[in-house]
């Protein structure tokens, strides 16, 4: 066990180094962190909204969009780099299990998707500080009520967003696993965080039983085997409070995430394991 | 339970196209590799003998046939664990050093963590690349890259080493520094399967060799018996005058024997290249 696990850290660290040298990876960090820093400027556009609830979704949305673009082209550029360089043939021929080898890679890129979300999350917080500390003044000249955020609510939300392109990154991984090409692989990954996206649809209509079996059955399935990426996007309950978070959503939305991430990563390792190197 | 590599009647087939049709790759092969010997396996582009030694370490999977590697079924941890393989072109990491890329690999391949550090020195050392073995391997030369790729193979000290084209692009200093290598196992006990174009260099360095021919086995055995002619036979002879050449031939007539050909014995092209270069440079 622990010479297994030795072999996937050491799979993971060299992942991790790969990726973050890649163009790819520091392109869209700037691109998502200038989104997060320039969220000030464009506050004038807050469309009746408060200031800080337009720069936090200004963020979020940086977030959502780089950071799923980055899960599912980095991990199948991971993934196939070492295909089509035949890296994978130097080290499958050693004693190192195809699971071993994909839960590797997972962990790597996953580790690289926290750095993302880290230095986005970190630059947002600053900037909602400043802001914060500005309407602080405002608010007390006026003697209105000031608008705040939470910093421990946007830590979860990181967390949460972390999760998410996890539970993305694994998908992509499981389609890596018999995907033929980079491309392929990239647009059924992207598919997929679609369907991710509307998966709650599948869910409301499991809960409104049809005449045909079938199709319950099919729908069901549907709600099961896609994750409801949506349940990850609770930041504005979260970092700015607008609606109560029931103790225990955290959890169970991290539980779910948790075990999406575990039964693809399962699911790919099975399906590697019949690829022919 | 001498074989080093047994093969039993290994057949791969590959479907093709949209239509899945068959291309036989591998044919009914059968081969022995003899423990401590240095096998060469030999054959035209495409005739099967890169998919044998990747259904070997359990790469591709077999149609039909058994493998088995130091007495186990091939395809197993354990099979790999006591086997080294450099794959032909390799490529590895260009941002880690040839030293990093070693220690990858020896963690990988379930060196102890404490011995790791030796291990890496050590085939470093016996790939004579520990000058330039904190460089990327991005600014290595080819022969540089096969000499590294030779290290990562070797840093588990496995009993059994594959090495697939390891001179192919290799300017022949370097095609006989990997030879060097080769011969360094062959003196440590190991067995060493070479796949390779380079005859010459097969020629010199292994005991045993099988050549496959679209995806068939045509022959296989040791190197001085498959190459010798036994009906025919080499006079070299030194400060030979006509009259002495046509008393020798007479001798020869006398005992109903016949002189076919008289000739000037040549070295090899490489053989002079490596005369004129060698030591002056690494490869």
């Amino acid at each position: 066990m622990q010479a297994s696990l030795r072999r996937v850290s050491w799979i993971a660290r060299v992942t991790f180094l790969e990726a973050v040298r890649q163009r790819f990876f520091a392109f869209l960090l700037v691109l998502g962190a200038a989104m997060a820093l320039s969220s000030v400027s464009f506050r004038v556009f807050d469309f009746g909204h408060g200031e800080l609830k337009f720069i936090a979704d200004f963020g979020f949305g940086g977030m959502f969009l780089f950071g799923s673009v980055l899960a599912v082209v980095m991990t199948a550029q991971l993934f196939f780099s070492e295909m089509d360089n035949k890296t994978a043939l130097t080290l499958l021929a050693k004693p190192l299990g195809r699971g071993e080898f994909l839960l590797g890679k997972f962990v790597g890129a996953w580790a690289v998707l926290g750095v993302f979300v880290a230095v986005l999350s970190g630059l947002l917080g600053l900037v909602l500080w400043a802001r914060e500390q500005e309407l602080l003044l405002l608010a007390e000249q006026s003697g209105k009520v000031p608008a705040t955020f939470s910093a421990s609510g946007l830590a979860q939300f990181a967390l949460l967003q972390w999760l998410r392109l996890g539970v993305v990154a694994s998908i992509v991984l499981a389609i890596s696993a018999v995907a033929r090409t980079f491309l392929y692989a990239v647009v059924v990954g992207a598919m997929a965080v679609v369907a991710g996206q509307l998966q709650w649809i599948a869910q409301d209509a499991v809960l409104k039983p049809s005449d045909s079996a079938a199709y319950d059955a099919v729908l069901w399935l549907t709600s099961r085997v896609i994750p409801n990426l949506q349940q990850f996007n609770i930041g504005d309950a979260l970092v700015l409070g607008s609606t109560g978070v029931e103790g225990g959503v955290v959890f169970a939305v991290v539980l779910a995430g948790g075990a999406y991430m575990i039964a693809y990563v399962f699911l790919g390792a099975l399906l590697f394991k019949r690829r022919e190197i | 339970m001498n074989s080093a590599i047994s093969v039993r009647r290994l057949t791969k087939d590959f479907r093709v196209g949209l239509r899945g049709l068959k291309l036989r790759a591998v044919d009914d092969v059968s081969l022995e590799i003899p423990r401590g010997q240095v096998y060469g396996l030999l054959g035209p582009n495409g005739c099967g003998k890169s998919t044998t030694l990747k259904i070997v370490l359990g790469l591709v999977s077999a149609t039909a046939g058994e493998i088995t590697i130091l007495g186990c079924p091939s395809a197993t941890p354990e099979a790999r664990r006591r086997t080294g393989f450099l794959p032909e072109a390799p490529y590895f990491h260009k941002f880690l050093t040839g030293r990093e890329l070693v220690r990858y690999c020896a963690q990988l391949s379930g060196v102890a963590s404490a011995d790791v550090a030796s291990a890496v020195e050590d085939a470093l050392g016996l790939a004579a690349m520990t000058e330039a073995a904190d460089r990327p391997i991005g600014t290595y030369s080819k022969g540089m890259l096969q000499r590294i790729g030779f290290a990562q193979a070797v840093v588990h000290d496995p009993e059994l080493v594959i090495l697939d084209e390891p001179t192919a692009g290799v300017d022949p200093v370097g095609s006989a520094a990997i030879g060097r290598m080769i011969h360094a196992m062959r003196a440590k006990g190991k067995t060493v399967v070479l796949c390779s174009h380079l005859l010459g260099q097969v020629e010199q360095v292994c005991d045993r060799v099988a050549i496959m021919d679209r995806g068939k086995l045509v022959l296989e055995g040791r190197v001085e018996d498959v190459l010798s002619r036994r009906d025919r036979h080499v006079l070299t002879i030194e400060a030979m005058t006509p009259a002495a050449r046509e008393a020798a031939e007479a001798a020869l007539a006398a005992h109903g024997a016949k002189v076919t050909s008289v000739t000037h014995p040549r070295r090899s092209l490489e053989d002079l290249f490596r005369e004129l270069v060698t030591g002056s440079r690494d490869a």
